[in-house]
């Protein structure tokens, strides 16, 4: 193991100098093979500092750092890629500086590839860049469905789950299991319209009914008037589209009007982190979709225990996301024998993947929405708690077939 | 009909929470002439503060009420000697542009510090459940806030209007010259007026830490707002504070029952009519500006 | 109280001229040094963040010709600078013009949006005009957040071209588009700079050091001062414009309050009442910005908001404006110094 080691070390060691003498010598040239500049670049895309730096943030670069060292010890001295580098940055949320960045990390850093870009229009912005500069992009942490839909390129994925996902899991789920009346609460903006909307479907589909959706104020502060609203018809299932810290506003105060245990609460988006940072006691009883949950089974264990290892708390989907997208990346490098942009996509388009991430994982040719099973789970009553983390009980799980929408009209390759 | 009761009681409800963060500010204006952008950090850091000292020294709601406010009278009686003092006598832009760097400063401070997911809190026992009377139903906690915050407005009137303590800072209010004149000290009573109204901004948030999400930016579009309301009661005028905090809360109320879509907007265009009318507010005073 | 407040008010925002005008050589050297770093910026600067650093400068101009010049602290400029951002972009996308059209466009629109909420604002003076504002660019973006068919709501308005007559390096190269936009950013500089230098301009900073005697000579103080809004809207548009077709979208970002502080926290850094001060402190910030972005620190208001309130406690004339008072009190001294020996 340890000459293993010393001997990669020795491989980075030579080939970097091998890339100084190259840019001493004052041409590209030298730098030999397959791999532009003579290394791969994954450049690391996220929010560091605001709403998000839990659920993903600098914790996912240590994710991608464990990807890398997985491909390194599975292909040890036949890896394509033997010179692997991360770059990161913060985008704090905001679109312009998301796409300055990823300029800058396609550009300047000779970034291969840009993970993860939470926030829809920093992705979109993003993606908008990776069609321009022709650099792969894979996003995780955004939710939009124009990423796949009318914003779809040819070197933009869309990873880990979107809103039709989120949906219909917990829209038709949930009705199946006997929760047929709704009032589903939404914030009145394009993300919260866009929830509305599929989870009416899903749900008129499923055979339930929609009593009423109300529109609330974005972002918004009080929501007892709506909650007075939504329990007027009294539904068996109040569905709530609000996310972050609108969505903690609406559940303090849906505890607060007593309705906790009443009534079924359904969250539209929903992170682990949320449950985290508000107490288990107040979301208990919840359910929502999730797009990957630590504690699933044994194989996720074990990868959440070495995740734990490096940083001392449990890895949100953002973080298992990440860490499969960089490693499916890099496999798809070494099937293609060079980190050519085009090359790659050619590996990874129609690919079937099982990882700790993707279970029946397929990555859809014609819009690049990477299919897999995702689950309607629970949020645990405080007693059943056994440790930090230990929030979810999975009820179901959503086959990828299902759990994903058909190919959007709008995606034009 | 009853609905439209539900929706009265609720904008009350909102109102009296408005009026009582509003107040913080009209106070410090009022006094100091200075308008403290902070005011929704230091809401927030009243909040932050509760949540943190239930979880480290497991202090209940209770004493946050009583703590907290303390605590903020202190940080704002240091905010003024250090700070805010050195540009008293210049163009009070100076101090918005201060307060405006102090929040910068303490929102990214707390971010470090505490994260940006939101801390957990508690409805505190005994304020859970509903208070139902014929068709309308508030939950009991929002009940408590409301009384809670009209009592508050209440005492600050009192003491404004019938101490001596009060006479003398309503006087420098009105007149700091002839206050002066008057052989009152005016100067001795700015440091702890900006601490008290600071304090009110803590309390308010120990109020919110229940029923709102506890994170660095709760205040941040909650001091746009508080700035309308005082804007439409007259700067600097207390009882217009109050007035138009309950104006406003039933504004949003009846905005997201009846037009949710306008419901934030609705609150700025009853403050371009009241800028319209009557330029300096429903209860501001003509020269004031 | 008014009198109070006047009593108050401190002439340091007064914009004195930069150079006595005995040496108008030395003021065309500087103009000449100023255009040579705004030409020499992408070469040693990634020229993206060139751009953004041209267009805060514009940014920052508009807001100090009313703060600095006229006495207004206006915290809604967002409105102006978000709203041009838009228009400009849906110009570019609908209409398939040259991108310089599309931002005079742009600018317009965000005049055009100036007329009524100058209107309203300038009925009111200091602190209460400062609110004011930021409650009408509070407006503005609750109804741009509305308005999804328009502005695609919080996804932004995306893939906005960069045409520009078929020429293919400026439509997709960074570095030459810096050359092709940075003419509509000095053409906004110049029209302020024409607009300080005029007796238009002296009548603003009449207005603001003495408005009762500015109205007693005859000047009807409402109208200029609605007049320099606009002025500004259409400067604050030319920048936000170019903003959006630099990035090829345009986001709710653009229109929020905290872009409005931004301008604000650059324009009083750099130095209120001089034009220099405004790039300076745009390029301040806004390289400080993208250098901590990549630095794992996170907390930009931590330093930013402390040098802020350095310079609001100590250094009121901002960088530009210390800088050259300390200049000249050498000069002073060396001089007074050379006539005693």
């Amino acid at each position: 193991m340890h000459r293993k080691k010393t001997l990669a070390l020795a491989a980075t060691a030579v080939s970097g100098s091998l890339v100084l003498a190259a840019c001493g010598g004052g041409g590209p040239s030298a730098s030999g093979g397959k791999i532009s500049d003579g290394k791969v670049v994954l450049g690391l895309l996220n929010d560091q500092s605001g709403v998000y730096k839990d659920l993903s943030g600098p914790n996912s670069k240590v994710a991608i750092q464990m990807a890398i060292d997985d491909y390194k010890a599975k292909y040890g001295d036949k890896a394509v890629a033997k010179d692997i580098e991360i770059v990161t940055a913060d985008h704090q949320n905001k679109p312009d500086i998301a796409n300055t960045k990823a300029q800058e990390m396609y550009d300047r850093d000779k970034a291969d590839i840009i993970l993860d870009v939470p926030t829809s229009s920093a992705a979109l912005a993003v993606a908008n860049q990776a069609k321009a500069k022709k650099k792969l992009f894979i996003d995780i942490g955004a939710g939009t469905t124009a990423l796949t839909g009318k914003s779809c390129n040819k070197y933009t994925f869309h990873w880990a789950y979107d809103t039709y996902m989120l949906a219909h899991g917990t829209g038709g789920v949930v009705v199946k299991n006997g929760g047929k009346k709704w009032s589903i609460v939404y914030p009145d903006y394009a993300f919260g319209q866009d929830m509305n909307k599929s989870f009416t479907a899903a749900v008129q589909q499923a055979g339930g009914t929609i009593q009423q959706s109300i529109p609330t104020p974005f972002p918004n502060d009080n929501f007892a008037t709506y909650i007075t609203k939504a329990q007027s018809t009294n539904p068996d299932v109040i569905g709530i589209m609000a996310a972050g810290g609108d969505l903690i506003n609406f559940v303090k105060q849906f505890n607060q009007a007593g309705l906790q245990g009443k009534t079924d609460l359904a969250v539209g988006l929903m992170f682990i982190t949320d449950i985290h940072s508000l107490g288990v006691d107040q979301f208990q009883g919840t359910k929502f979709t999730d797009a990957w949950y630590w504690n699933f089974d044994d194989q996720n264990r074990a990868w959440a225990d070495k995740f734990k290892e490096k940083t001392g708390t449990r890895p949100s989907f953002a973080h298992a996301g990440n860490y499969s997208a960089a490693l499916q990346y890099l496999e798809a490098v070494q099937r293609a024998g060079t980190d050519d942009a085009d090359a790659v996509v050619k590996q990874l388009e129609g690919k079937k993947i099982n990882d700790v991430f993707l279970r029946n994982g397929e990555i859809r040719a014609a819009d690049h929405s990477v299919l897999h099973d995702a689950y309607l789970v629970q949020v645990k009553n405080k007693s059943e708690v056994k440790e930090d983390w230990d929030y979810e009980k999975v009820l179901e799980t959503i086959p990828a077939q299902e759990a994903f929408g058909p190919v959007s009209g709008d995606c034009k390759m | 009909m009853s609905a439209f009761l539900q929706y009265t009681l609720q904008g009350l409800a909102a109102g009296g929470f408005y009026a009582l963060a509003a107040l913080g500010l009209a106070v410090i204006f009022g006094v100091l002439g200075v308008v403290n952008f902070s005011h929704g950090a230091c809401y927030m850091l009243g909040a932050v503060a509760s949540a943190v000292l239930l979880d480290t020294l497991g202090l209940s709601f209770w004493w946050a009420l009583l703590v907290v406010p303390v605590l903020m009278f202190v940080f704002g009686v240091l905010m003024e000697r250090l700070l805010v003092q050195w540009l008293l006598r210049l163009d009070p832009l100076y101090n918005f542009l201060l307060t405006f760097g102090i929040t910068l400063v303490l929102v990214d401070l707390v971010k470090r510090r505490y994260g940006v997911s939101g801390l957990p809190y508690q409805l505190p026992p005994g304020l859970d459940g509903r208070v139902t009377v014929g068709s309308v139903s508030l939950s009991l906690y929002q009940v408590f806030v409301t009384l809670f915050a009209v009592l508050v407005c209440v005492a600050v009137w009192a003491l404004l209007t019938q101490t001596r303590i009060g006479m003398i800072v309503r006087a420098s209010t009105e007149d700091a010259e002839r206050s002066r004149a008057l052989g009152i000290n005016v100067g001795r009573w700015v440091t702890p007026v900006f601490g008290f109204g600071i304090g009110l901004a803590g309390l308010s948030g120990v109020l919110a830490a229940p029923f709102r999400a506890i994170t660095a930016d709760m205040g941040s579009n909650f001091v746009i707002i508080l700035f309308a309301v005082v804007v439409i009661g007259g700067l600097g005028s207390i009882l217009g504070a109050v007035v138009a905090g309950f104006l406003v809360g039933l504004v949003e109320a009846y905005g997201q029952a009846y037009a949710p879509s306008f419901a934030q907007v609705l609150i700025f265009v009853l403050m371009a009519l009241v800028v319209l009318v009557r330029p300096s507010g429903l209860f501001g005073r003509e020269e004031a500006a | 109280m008014s009198e109070q407040l006047t009593a108050r008010a401190d002439l340091e925002l007064a914009g004195e001229p930069v150079i006595p005008a005995s040496r108008p050589g030395l003021r065309w050297a500087m103009l000449a040094v100023g255009l040579l770093v705004a030409l020499a910026l992408p070469w040693f600067i990634y020229p993206p963040v060139a751009m953004d650093i041209a267009a805060w400068a514009l940014f920052a101009i508009s807001v100090d010709l009313l703060l600095g010049y006229t006495g207004l602290l206006s915290f809604g400029h967002a409105a102006f600078w978000g709203t041009s951002a838009y228009v400009t972009g849906l110009i570019a996308i609908n209409a398939g013009v040259p991108f310089p059209l599309a931002v005079l466009g742009g600018a317009l629109a965000a005049m055009a949006l100036a007329v009524p909420i100058g209107y309203l604002s300038v009925r009111r003076t200091g602190i209460y005009f400062a609110m004011v504002t930021l409650a009408f660019a509070q407006m503005v973006y609750f109804i741009a957040n509305q308005w999804r068919s328009l502005t695609g709501g919080e996804n932004g308005l995306q893939g906005i071209p960069k045409s520009f007559f078929g020429i293919e390096a400026i439509e997709t190269d960074s570095f030459y588009f810096y050359y092709a936009a940075l003419p509509v950013i000095l053409l906004g500089v110049l029209v302020a700079w024409r607009a300080v230098n005029s007796p238009f301009g002296q009548v603003l900073v009449a207005i603001r050091d003495n408005p009762a005697r500015a109205r007693a000579l005859g000047y009807d103080v409402e109208r200029y001062k609605i007049m320099v809004f606009v002025l500004s809207a259409g400067l604050a548009g030319l920048a936000g414009g170019v903003f959006s077709i630099s990035h090829g979208f345009a986001s709710l970002q653009e229109l929020a309050w905290t872009t409005s502080g931004k301008v604000v926290l650059i324009t009083v850094l750099g130095g209120i009442g001089t034009l220099w001060g405004g790039p300076i402190g745009a390029g301040l910030v806004v390289v400080l910005e993208d250098r901590l972005a990549s630095s794992g620190f996170n907390g930009v208001g931590i330093i930013t908001g402390a040098i802020f309130i350095v310079i609001v406690l100590a250094f009121r004339h901002g960088i530009w404006g210390t800088a050259r008072n300390g200049v000249a009190a050498w000069m002073r001294r060396r001089r007074s110094g050379a006539g005693g020996s």
